[in-house]
């Protein structure tokens, strides 16, 4: 009987492994990779012509950037997601910002981003997310930016209201954002960042003298291009120029509940922390 | 014959999980590559909790010590997406799985592929490493 059960498991465990081995053919899609409009693998993305539809607009005849995205930013490597040639980002590093690269780049255990603190801009996890162009009677006034996770539930505000930046701007995770239009591109100037966040897993580095200019560009129904300007004279030789692309998600495919700091155990399986009692967790709740 | 199976057995395992895993912060710090699992156990706990979704999995070796493997998958809104329900995968069922052990603790994993006992072939959750943005979940058939 023991002999038949093993004899039926290891068939059963051989089947799994054949079939396992043929799936992993399957090509992969590398994370931050931007797959050709309407043949992407994610089956989270639209798919088909639809992907290639026009513009849809809001009733003031702005494009509708309301999404929700996948993608659009840096995430495991900000060099080459934002198409530089390789070496090319770190080569306008200052010496300092080069050093602490190379030293991260060894310790990614201290990695704010792991333990669920904000991403910041221009780093896009790969979940969904959205611009929630927010109408008052005075007309679009905000455009909140919302995560499904990587925000550490912070809403990312852009002041469509005219308004400047403050005099005296107070460095925060998100820093400090206002928007315009030229023409269909909605251009977003922040400043005021702390330098507590990584720009993407390796650890490219920045000031609080980062200055970013985002200019969204919905070029067809399925497509947002943000063309980035990277202006840190702290951290860098001179601004940067990078691309990245966003795709927008499959009809019905809306942001869900995330709260990344409930059960998070990063650490423990490589010996990082000894705790094993639910890293990042509220104690147990009576029942 | 037992043996000439199981050296089979583990070759097969070796040569299957012997694909490119997605460069990812934490992966390679957590889990080690050279660790491959592929076994056969008994599901004891299911955690539908953020960041990652972990599946706890009883094996028992040849003399018989169970062994709990912690094996964390994605996120449960991304299991979510792909069709799994809260019944999906239950405690008390029988699986064949496959992962990485932890760098350091050993029962801790990446899980890789799983799939009920009795449907082997019908492969519940698939990806890279964690959180990784597999795009496929070919065999996925959630009931």
């Amino acid at each position: 009987m023991t002999k038949r059960l093993v004899i039926a498991g290891t068939v059963a465990a051989l089947t799994f492994a054949l079939i396992v081995h043929s799936h992993a053919q399957q090509p992969a899609q590398g994370r931050g990779a931007a797959p050709a409009a309407g043949a992407s693998r994610d089956r989270d993305l639209l798919q088909g012509d639809a992907v290639n539809g026009p513009v849809p607009r809001m009733p003031d005849g702005h494009p509708d950037l309301t999404g929700p995205w996948k993608g659009g930013g840096s995430d495991a490597d900000m060099e080459r997601e934002g198409g530089l040639k390789p070496g090319e980002l770190v080569g306008l590093m200052l010496p300092w910002a080069k050093e602490l690269r190379a030293k991260r780049e060894k310790a990614i255990y201290g990695e704010p981003y792991i333990y669920c603190l904000p991403m910041s801009v221009p780093r896009v996890n790969p979940y969904p997310w959205t611009f929630a162009m927010t109408y008052t009677s005075k007309g679009l006034q905000y455009i909140y930016i919302l995560h499904e996770t990587g925000d550490a539930g912070a809403h990312r505000v852009v002041y469509m209201d005219g308004r400047p930046h403050p005099a005296d701007v107070f460095p925060t995770w998100w820093g400090h954002s206002i928007g315009r239009w030229d023409g269909d591109t909605l251009v977003i100037d922040t400043v005021g960042y702390n330098d507590k966040f990584w720009f993407d897993a390796v650890g490219t580095p920045h000031t609080e003298k980062l200055h970013t200019i985002e200019r969204w560009t919905r070029t067809n129904y399925g497509t947002l291009v943000n063309e980035f300007t990277l202006d840190d004279p702290g951290a860098f030789t001179k601004p940067i120029q990078m691309k990245f692309t966003a795709r927008l998600v499959r009809p019905g495919l809306e942001l869900m509940e995330y709260i990344c700091a409930e059960n998070n155990q990063l650490g423990i399986a490589g010996g990082y922390l000894k705790n094993d009692q639910g890293i990042g967790s509220a104690p147990p709740t009576p029942k | 014959m037992r043996t000439k199976l199981g050296i089979l057995l583990s070759g097969l395992g070796l040569v299957c999980l012997a694909l490119p895993v997605a460069a990812h912060h934490g992966f390679d710090t957590e889990y080690d590559r050279d660790k491959p699992i592929v076994a056969s156990g008994v599901v004891s706990k299911v955690e539908w909790t953020n960041p990652h979704m972990r599946v706890y999995i009883d094996v028992t070796d040849k003399a018989g010590k169970v062994t709990t493997y912690n094996m964390e998958m994605t996120s449960p809104n991304t299991i979510r997406r792909r069709g799994w329900t809260m019944n999906t995968l239950l405690p008390g069922e029988k699986v064949v799985f496959e992962g990485y052990l932890g760098r350091v603790v050993e029962s801790r994993g990446a899980l890789q592929k799983i799939a009920k006992a009795a449907t082997p072939d019908q492969a519940l959750f698939s990806q890279e490493g964690p959180d990784a943005d597999a795009p496929g979940f070919p065999t996925a058939k959630p009931r």
